[in-house]
């Protein structure tokens, strides 16, 4: 107590309220400051929530403006309209449509009981795994020929009824060709860097140009996929380019977090395997990797996110067009659009109508691309670290 | 961990040693030849025009051989502060807030719709300014500058809509700072009586600044970076503009339309190269301010 008689009188709530009212006018004196503060609170309250309800409500009306498109399923079959592989992404299409609204819902339903019956079991987890992958099935089976027509039509520059078939399936691939390098080399660096590396000076430079790709803007990665890929090596616009382009562009990311979670495994683990006579890469590629691999995966996931949203690079290395030959081929050397280029496109250089609705199809699919990568991001990462499953099982 | 205990006992420990280095080796590479081949062209570029000219030119023109570099340089440094005062002080603002006076339940709700926000592509938030924000704008100007005046598309819009889109990034990089503010400075300054209010700008703001400035930073970069969604509504004129509401364009926009345009090797491509030089500069400016300001907590 004797240290607070000492402490400034601006000081609210003391333990001795009686002491503050006997002194009037030192109460009146801090009330208006407490006011002040209040009003101050209230303001950076008022802010806070002004912008929470900004993007929230944004992000909403996004989804609402263009998810009619998106549910519009036909109650006749649509003929298919004779490009090659048609078939194959619908059937995946609807397959991937129904087993994320499976997957979802299986999600809220396991945290129901997770939250009635404390603890959920693994029995019905695996339940609920085969039910996704059922449904995925049964989905596909089903609707494949009756998804709604905006999601599996080509799209149109000139006529209204455009669709975004071919850029979905490009937006995919390019995430599936941009992880082909950039899981391997991220982990690989990742990895040395956390546990391999003798030489300071070569981490000290390493750092300073992962530090300087996180920085560059994405248009200068653009151009030099432009002036490697397109020019030098007269590959022309294709979706190679485009891959290795972002793939470079997310080492960054991948590095950081990869390097954050290796980081974090438990010493005692890595030791414990040392000390079994495993040699230090056994001991990495056996215990430190899989213990930090939903901290990769999630890392994997965010990088996947920004290739989702990703436009001026690719808008100079695999160009802005769609041909109707090769909508759905699985040649990486040819251009081709996705999701966010196509947002761009229609509204600078497109001559559709409809090309609001369009727009609003377009930027509700990619939102919900993106809500769904950062819901599983964030349920990857919480099952890494000391709180996830994985050491939950070990040390039950 | 002790790496030194049993070091290289088999050849197949070597290669995927040798595995690991070559992966660091690879980023390190890629990002060296990044710069050699910009810088290569860029300097091109400048030998070409002249550095002077380059940068003090007010008209950009392709077409008659002309590259004054000035208009683009401004567009980009003043839309990219326009931004960060319209979405960057709010947001630091915000993120003090969150983090400590704002109730406990409400900060992880907070922090995932704004990480959801951050991840919004930026041709998205583009697409709402050009059907939402720039007819707004056009009346704004009409409104200031008198009927005639031509609006909406222009430097103002521009200046909004990268606010709008830096401001989920500063935030969220402003909570991570504030977050690491170690607990017991908190518990220190509410043990001296301190008013949560007092907490917040007395000791935590203190504390937490050098992570605010680097937000804000990066908030900059990025918003001097950006590329589709500013070319959809600055307009797109390759001049200075006359007012805050005229149409102008930035390095990245003209980049990105003109790059079609020029054959590759020629000075129209190469000038380009050049002026992307600026936005390299920005970018090393960010690191190293990064740097020399977190300088004693970094670890290597």
């Amino acid at each position: 107590m004797t240290a607070l008689v000492g402490a400034p009188s601006r000081r609210k709530d003391s333990g001795r309220p009686e002491a503050v009212a006997r002194s009037p006018r030192l109460r009146r004196g801090m009330r208006k400051g407490r006011a002040l503060e209040e009003v101050l609170g209230r303001l950076l309250a008022v802010i806070a929530l002004f912008i929470a309800g900004l993007y929230g409500g944004g992000l909403l009306y996004l989804v609402a403006r263009g998810g009619s498109r998106l549910v519009a399923f036909t109650s006749f079959a649509t003929p298919l309209s004779d490009v090659d592989g048609e078939d194959v992404m619908r059937f995946a299409l609807a397959a991937g449509l129904f087993g994320g609204l499976a997957w979802a819902v299986g999600m809220v339903a396991r945290s129901v009981v997770a939250r009635v019956r404390r603890g959920a079991s693994r029995k019905a987890d695996r339940i609920a795994h085969v039910a996704t992958g059922v449904a995925a099935l049964v989905g596909a089976l089903a609707f494949r020929d009756h998804l709604p027509r905006f999601l599996i039509s080509l799209p149109s520059e000139t006529r209204a009824g455009g669709g975004i078939g071919p850029e979905i399936f490009n937006t995919i691939y390019f995430a599936l060709l941009s992880t082909l390098v950039t899981l391997p080399v991220g982990v690989g660096a990742a990895l040395y860097m956390a546990r391999f590396a003798t030489q300071k000076r070569f981490v000290g430079a390493l750092r300073l140009a992962l530090d300087t790709l996180a920085s560059l803007p994405s248009i200068v990665y653009g151009l030099f996929g432009f002036l490697v890929f397109v020019v030098q090596m007269k590959l022309g616009y294709s979706l190679f380019a485009g891959a290795i382009v972002l793939a470079i562009l997310n080492l960054p990311l991948m590095v950081g977090i990869s390097e954050e979670s290796l980081r974090a495994v438990p010493r005692e683990l890595e030791e414990a395997s040392l000390a079994l006579g495993a040699t230090p890469v056994q001991t990495a590629l056996r215990v430190t990797v899989p213990y930090a691999w939903p901290g990769i995966l999630s890392a994997l996931v965010l990088t996947i996110g920004r290739v989702f949203a990703e436009s001026a690079p690719l808008i100079m290395t695999a160009g802005t067009t769609v041909s109707r030959g090769t909508a759905y081929s699985l040649d990486p050397f040819r251009g081709g659009e996705t999701l966010a280029v196509h947002l761009w496109y229609v509204n600078s250089a497109g001559l559709a109508p409809d090309r609001a609705d369009v727009s609003a199809g377009t930027a509700a699919a990619l939102v919900m691309l993106i809500l769904f990568t950062n819901v599983l991001a964030a349920r990857l990462a919480r099952f890494g670290g000391a709180a996830g499953t994985r050491l939950r099982r070990a040390t039950q | 961990m002790s790496t030194a205990v049993a070091r290289d006992r088999a050849p197949k420990e070597a290669a995927v040693r040798l595995l690991l280095v070559s992966c660091a080796g690879l980023v390190l590479l890629t990002t060296v030849a990044m710069l050699l081949f910009l810088g290569h062209a860029g300097l091109k570029g400048i030998r070409e025009v002249g550095l002077v000219s380059l940068l003090s030119g007010v008209l950009w023109k392709p077409e008659a051989d002309t590259y004054g570099g000035l208009p683009l340089i401004f567009g980009t440094f003043v839309s990219a502060a326009g931004a960060v005062v319209v979405g960057a002080v709010p947001a630091v603002l915000a993120a003090l807030w969150t983090t400590e006076l704002a109730p406990r339940s409400m900060r992880s709700f907070y922090r995932r719709t704004m990480e959801v926000a951050a991840a919004v592509p930026s041709v998205v938030y583009g697409w709402l300014a050009l059907v939402y924000l720039v007819p707004q704008m056009e009346k704004v100007a009409h409104h200031v500058r008198g009927e005639g005046a031509t609006g909406g598309e222009g430097l103002a819009s521009a200046a909004v809509l990268l606010g709008v889109m830096i401001a989920p990034t500063v935030l969220l990089l402003s909570l991570d700072s504030l977050g690491r503010v170690p607990s017991s400075l908190r518990d220190a300054s509410a043990a001296l009586g301190a008013s949560p209010w007092q907490t917040a700008t007395r000791v935590i703001l203190p504390s937490g600044w050098r992570g605010i400035v680097i937000a804000v930073f990066f908030g900059f970069a990025r918003a001097a970076g950006e590329t589709m969604a500013v070319q959809m509504v600055i307009g797109g004129a390759r001049k200075l503009p006359d007012s805050a509401f005229s149409p102008t364009t930035t390095i990245s926009t003209q980049i990105v339309m003109d790059m079609q345009n020029a054959r590759p090797g020629s000075t129209g491509s190469n000038v380009l190269f050049a002026m992307s030089l600026v936005l390299l500069v920005v970018a090393v400016v960010v690191v190293l301010g990064t740097r020399w300001l977190t300088r004693d907590a970094r670890t290597t």
